[in-house]
């Protein structure tokens, strides 16, 4: 720069900022990994994860579709040959119609949890840990008529971010 | 728009940068976690829009602007950006790891700086930022910048000088 500074900017250069923690790299590593798998990914974790679960998601809904107009059909040959008989069975006719299922359970299952490290949200003195769930729900419907069962499983992902105070 | 860090490099060119950037971060934050946070949410904030590493007077700029906006949102670190605009910031962290009397003796009359020439000096010092890089960053002409750079440069000789 100029030579009267020359021998200050020597020391200057010579004084060491204090290096970067690890846990600043650990924390940006893992922020790129989320934005990775929001947006076309760079890094991180393939897409081919995501659209997995969407085919998923929708093959399911369209067995459960089926399922529900298949017991449909069964029971109209049903209908028929009742009315068809002399001397209905007793008890038979309640106030249950043949296609009506009714929810018999529900189920979840967490069958993989990760804890993500510390993070410092937007306007937050704390912070706070973030916590992503993998979890299985499964939901049951039974037809007490007909004793027939339907049920639906399906994948989600729940992230969770729990307060740490006393830091 | 084209960023061209990959997770490969990523870190490497980060790691190169990083003490620099937490050096700028700290001229308007207290301490080292809070500069680290704000070169954190800079940094993403960077990579989110697909920016090119490489660009570093819009690094600079985009730390800068994270740095602001979190003195911004809270009122206590609104008390500390007036004491910065001010030039009588105290830190509360060391931001250099001295080795000798002689080197605490220039840290501390960094501090007494005034911020708009402090932050030119950490700029150029101790990330080797161009006049031009300083002045596209900070919004300001490179002569500015380079009249900043010398005036904390005779700031500092004269405070080192026995008294």
């Amino acid at each position: 720069m100029n030579d009267d500074f020359s021998e200050l900017e020597d020391q200057l250069k010579n004084l060491r900022p204090v290096p970067a923690s690890e846990e600043l790299f650990a924390n940006i590593e893992q922020e790129l990994v989320d934005l990775a798998s929001e947006k076309d990914p760079k890094i991180g974790r393939p897409v081919r994860f995501r659209i997995n679960w969407l085919a998923v998601g929708a093959g399911l809904a369209a067995a459960a579709v089926i399922v529900i107009f298949a017991r449909v059909n069964f029971r109209t040959p049903a209908q028929t040959q009742n009315v068809a008989s002399v001397s209905p069975a007793p008890g038979v006719g309640s106030t249950t119609t043949p296609a009506q299922f009714i929810p018999a359970g529900a189920t979840q299952v967490v069958y993989h949890t990760r804890d993500e490290g510390l993070l410092f949200p937007r306007g937050s003195e704390e912070p706070v840990r973030r916590v992503r769930s993998r979890i299985r729900e499964t939901l049951q419907w039974q037809n007490p008529a007909t004793g027939a069962s339907l049920r639906v499983s399906y994948p989600s992902e729940q992230v969770e971010l729990i307060p740490v105070s006393g830091q | 728009m084209d960023n061209v860090a990959t997770h490969e490099n990523w870190k490497t060119r980060f790691s190169e940068l990083a003490p620099g950037l937490v050096l700028f971060a700290r001229q308007w934050v207290r301490s080292q976690a809070d500069a680290e946070d704000v070169v954190r949410e800079a940094f993403v904030r960077f990579w989110r829009r697909d920016h090119n590493i490489d660009n570093r007077p819009l690094l600079y700029a985009a730390v800068r602007s994270a740095a602001l906006d979190l003195i911004r949102r809270d009122g206590r670190r609104a008390r500390r950006e007036n004491e910065v605009y001010s030039g009588m910031a105290q830190f509360s962290d060391p931001q250099f790891e001295t080795i000798d009397d002689s080197q605490g003796v220039l840290a501390t009359s960094i501090d007494r700086l005034p911020h708009e020439q402090r932050e030119v000096l950490v700029m150029k010092i101790w990330n080797e930022l161009t006049f031009a890089e300083i002045a596209e960053a900070l919004e300001i002409s490179p002569n500015t910048a380079s009249s900043r750079y010398r005036y904390a440069l005779a700031a500092l000789k004269k405070d080192l000088l026995p008294q």
